[in-house]
């Protein structure tokens, strides 16, 4: 048993080393707290983030794209529609549709097929039908020349399939529930009615020409007389019954009068009557689009239901502003709720109104959408965007609940097998996509955090040690006298290192403080960390590049970095500092034991 | 040898050496010596005859390079240290020229600290550390700490902390070096009354003329060698 109070003494006599070694360990504590609590806040921001599927009661999310992934299905998809509109004779119905095809069967067929040969035809039906919609006549918006504005609600490549397929997962064993949901790309076009649809045809005609030959020469006039007489030809001269074998054409009236004519005349004469069709040929002509004032911008519309407040694309706790929609039908369908980024890009607060296609809506709330890849900017009901857009009965998303998380990868791959052509995503997949400040802060305080606090925590130990080490040499005679009294080396080790356990327990207190004060900081600045997630399916689709719209679907969130403290950590923080005590009272106590006994006999002065 | 069995201490051929700076220090240079339990001795000799070099000897402090040192029929050359430091601790009782007590422990606490481990509890250390203040005329100022008492007086705590194991010896190194004449001779008394009455062992290091006559054995040192001994009486 050493003498705690001998120890506490010895402390509080040599009090200003006393507390520079403390505060040597303190700031190592201090540091190590802040560092661990920084990684522990941004393991809660990950959390946060990373389990966006979670956050929203959801664990798998089911859509139909027309390939395995968002980025192959925009690449290929993105180029039939525009390498229709330069062949427009191609598959060309007589609708005179702007695009290709006007929906018609024909326009599928077109240039668009070739171009979507890789894609297996059952998407590229599915996907061309899915964006029939932009391939609208503007024409039909109104007289050419008035304004228009109008919303089209385009499925881009996340394909809609029947609300049936809802039960089908659902009745996959494991699954909990399911909401379904449709997401939808919106173009949101305003601009002047064009007013010229040009068709041009060429080639085919039939040209008839008519020309006058030269008088017949006096010669020819004896020839052609003699001719006519020696065919029994004109009534004042005798001849012959007329031969009914040379008169193929016939109808000519004048007896056979006429068939001797044809025989009798020149050559030359012949050849002048006969009729010239003209080879028939295709003349291409480009007609440019006509040029229209049309502005376009777009936005994501979701359409969930809105009996399900805790699961879904969006849930009551995301609401950030305002209420939830009006559980009468009625009344939310003229209801939207909107996502604070977009509320904030287009100046928009709860009580507005946003007119869509002649009816205004009512923003009822506003929304901060968790990192699925599938955030929205514009809520609506289920009912009322399928009317919008009509696709009345179809969704594009089953967002899927599971009983038990370890059953998600095997309930994945259930729906998977019972709905062929499913993309089958879990929570895990999303967080695999997530990039920006918060991963590069995670990476950096995992690497450089972690080495950073070694360091400090040695350098902290390194002063300890010193420091005591300085404290043994001072009392050379103290500890000799303790040692001629009999005190055995392990006993002055004890009394050392007992004294600097009192430090390091004191150094330990004063860190905690210290990561309290760096925990205070760190909220007081609290710094903004976003997240970036590709995105599941819904990103840059067919139609946003068909408007020259690159990517931009990527759903950025931003965290707040806080640097949480918790018990353990401030268990590791009293750990680390006894250890630099202990540290530096065993290599002080063991360098005091090696002092001979007989130091203190010596006259020191 | 069966006649020095009643020696406490017995130095035949004692020489220390120290290797200092490449060149050798004969501290010490062939000393025979025997003491016998219960004898006043006093140790004199000029700076650098060997006293001090004796006396660690004799504290179980040190080893000699050469000869046989044995204290109470043991002998200290090539013991370890942990045997040494037995020894040091259950027989020996040391009383330094600047006292040394701990500054930051009372009086009764710097006797406490002395006393070995297996002597009871915390409270019986704590009674006995009191009773040996006692015994040296301390009892009131038990709870003062060293600085609040006069030299003298600091030197009568250490003289009851070098009894704190009942040892069979006090070695006394300049125990009235610091000390004005009076009080000096206090303590000089107090040593010679702790052999007369408890019959301990007393050997007292000085250069102090008027010290070593109070002795009743006087050894003078002279470049590490014995140059008299007035013998055991």
């Amino acid at each position: 048993m050493p003498s705690f109070r001998y120890a506490g003494n010895e402390l509080r006599r040599r009090a200003s080393r006393t507390v520079l070694t403390a505060l040597g360990l303190a700031a190592g504590v201090g540091l190590v707290m802040g560092i661990v609590g920084v990684s522990a806040g941004l393991d809660r921001a990950q959390q946060q983030v990373l389990s966006p599927l979670g956050s929203v009661g959801t664990d798998i999310l089911v859509t139909r794209t027309v390939a395995a992934t968002g980025t192959a299905a925009t690449g290929t998809a993105a180029t039939p529609t525009p390498s229709a509109t330069p062949t427009p004779a191609a598959g060309q119905g007589g609708a005179g549709g702007f695009f290709a095809g006007g929906g018609g069967p024909g326009g599928r067929n077109g240039g668009g097929a070739a171009a979507l040969a890789s894609l297996d035809d059952a998407d590229a039906t599915a996907l061309l039908n899915e964006n029939s919609s932009v391939i609208t006549d503007l024409s039909k918006l109104g007289k050419a020349g008035t304004k228009f504005t109008h919303d089209f609600f385009l499925a881009g490549t996340l394909i809609t399939f029947p609300q049936q397929a809802v039960d089908t997962v659902a009745s996959v064993p494991g699954v909990t529930s399911v909401t379904p949901a449709l997401t939808l790309q919106a173009q949101h076009q305003t601009g002047t009615v064009p007013n010229i649809v040009a068709e041009v045809k060429t080639g085919g005609e039939t040209l008839t020409s008519t020309t006058r030959p030269a008088p017949l020469t006096s010669s020819e006039q004896a020839a052609f007389r003699s001719c006519i007489v020696a065919n029994g030809g004109f009534g004042d001269a005798p001849g012959p019954a007329p031969s009914p074998g040379t008169r193929p054409g016939g109808g000519q009236g004048g007896g056979g009068g006429f068939g001797a004519t044809q025989k009798c005349l020149p050559k030359r004469f012949q050849e002048y009557q006969t009729n010239v069709v003209t080879p028939l040929r295709t003349i291409q002509q480009i007609v440019n689009p006509p040029a229209t004032d049309t502005t376009s911008s777009s936005y994501t519309a979701a359409g969930v239901d809105p009996a399900s407040v805790s699961t879904g694309l969006i849930t009551k706790a995301n609401l950030s502003s305002g209420s939830w929609f009006s559980s009468d039908v009625v009344t939310n369908s003229g209801q939207v709720l909107v996502s604070t980024a977009y509320a904030t890009k287009q100046k928009i607060s709860v009580g507005d109104k946003l007119p869509i296609n002649g009816t205004s809506y009512a923003v009822v709330g506003l929304v901060n959408p968790t990192l699925t890849g599938n955030t929205a900017d514009v809520y609506f009901t289920l009912a009322q965007l399928q009317k919008n857009a009509t696709k009345t009965g179809r969704v594009n998303e089953v967002l899927v609940k599971v009983g038990n998380a370890s059953q998600v990868d095997a309930v994945a791959a259930a729906i998977k097998k019972a709905l062929p052509g499913a993309q089958v995503v879990t929570g895990k997949d999303v967080a695999d996509t997530v990039t920006g400040s918060l991963q590069n802060a995670r990476d950096l305080a995992s690497r450089l955090g972690g080495a950073l606090a070694v360091i400090v925590l040695l350098a902290a130990f390194v002063i300890a040690v010193l420091l005591t080490l300085s404290s043994v040499a001072k009392r050379v005679r103290e500890i000799g006298t303790l040692r001629a009294l009999g005190w055995s080396k392990g006993r002055v080790v004890g009394q050392i290192v007992t004294e600097t356990t009192g430090i390091g327990l004191l150094g330990g207190a004063l860190g905690v403080g210290l990561g309290y004060l760096a925990s205070i900081a760190v909220a007081q600045f609290s710094p903004q960390l976003t997240a970036t997630t590709q995105g599941v399916a819904a990103g840059a689709s067919t139609v946003s590049s068909l408007f020259g719209q690159v990517g931009g679907q990527a759903v950025t969130r931003n965290v707040q970095l806080t640097a949480p403290i918790t018990a353990g950590t401030i268990a590791l923080g009293m750990a680390c500092a006894l250890m630099g005590g202990l540290l530096a009272g065993t290599i002080g106590g063991w360098r005091a034991a090696r002092l001979s006994p007989a130091v203190a006999l010596r006259d020191l002065g | 040898m069966s006649d020095m069995t009643a020696n406490l201490y017995l130095l035949e051929s004692v020489e220390r050496r120290y290797e200092r700076g490449g060149s050798t220090v004969h501290a010490l240079r062939g000393i025979d010596l025997s003491i016998a339990e219960g004898e006043l001795v006093a140790v004199e000799g000029p700076s650098g005859s060997g006293k001090s070099t004796l006396l660690q000897l004799l504290g179980a402090m040190d080893t000699p390079t050469a000869g046989r040192v044995d204290f109470d029929g043991v002998s200290m050359a090539g013991a370890s240290d942990k045997a040494l430091t037995g020894m040091r601790r259950d027989a020996i009782g040391f009383v330094f020229q600047q006292f040394n007590l701990i500054p930051t422990l009372t009086a009764v606490e710097n006797v406490e600290i002395a006393i070995g481990r297996g002597t009871g509890g915390k409270v019986e250390r704590r009674t006995r550390a009191a009773e040996l203040l006692g015994t040296v005329g301390l009892s009131e100022r038990g709870d003062h700490l060293p600085g609040r008492l006069s030299g003298g007086e600091q030197q009568r705590v250490a003289i009851a902390r070098a009894l704190a194991n009942n040892p069979r010896v006090v070695l006394a190194d300049e125990p009235t070096g610091n000390l004005d004449s009076a009080t000096a001779h206090e303590v000089v008394d107090l040593l010679a009354g702790l052999n007369t009455t408890h019959g301990v062992t007393v050997i007292v290091v000085t250069h102090d003329g008027e010290v070593a006559s109070r002795m009743r054995r006087r050894v003078r040192l002279r470049s590490g060698e014995i140059a008299s001994d007035s013998g055991a009486a």
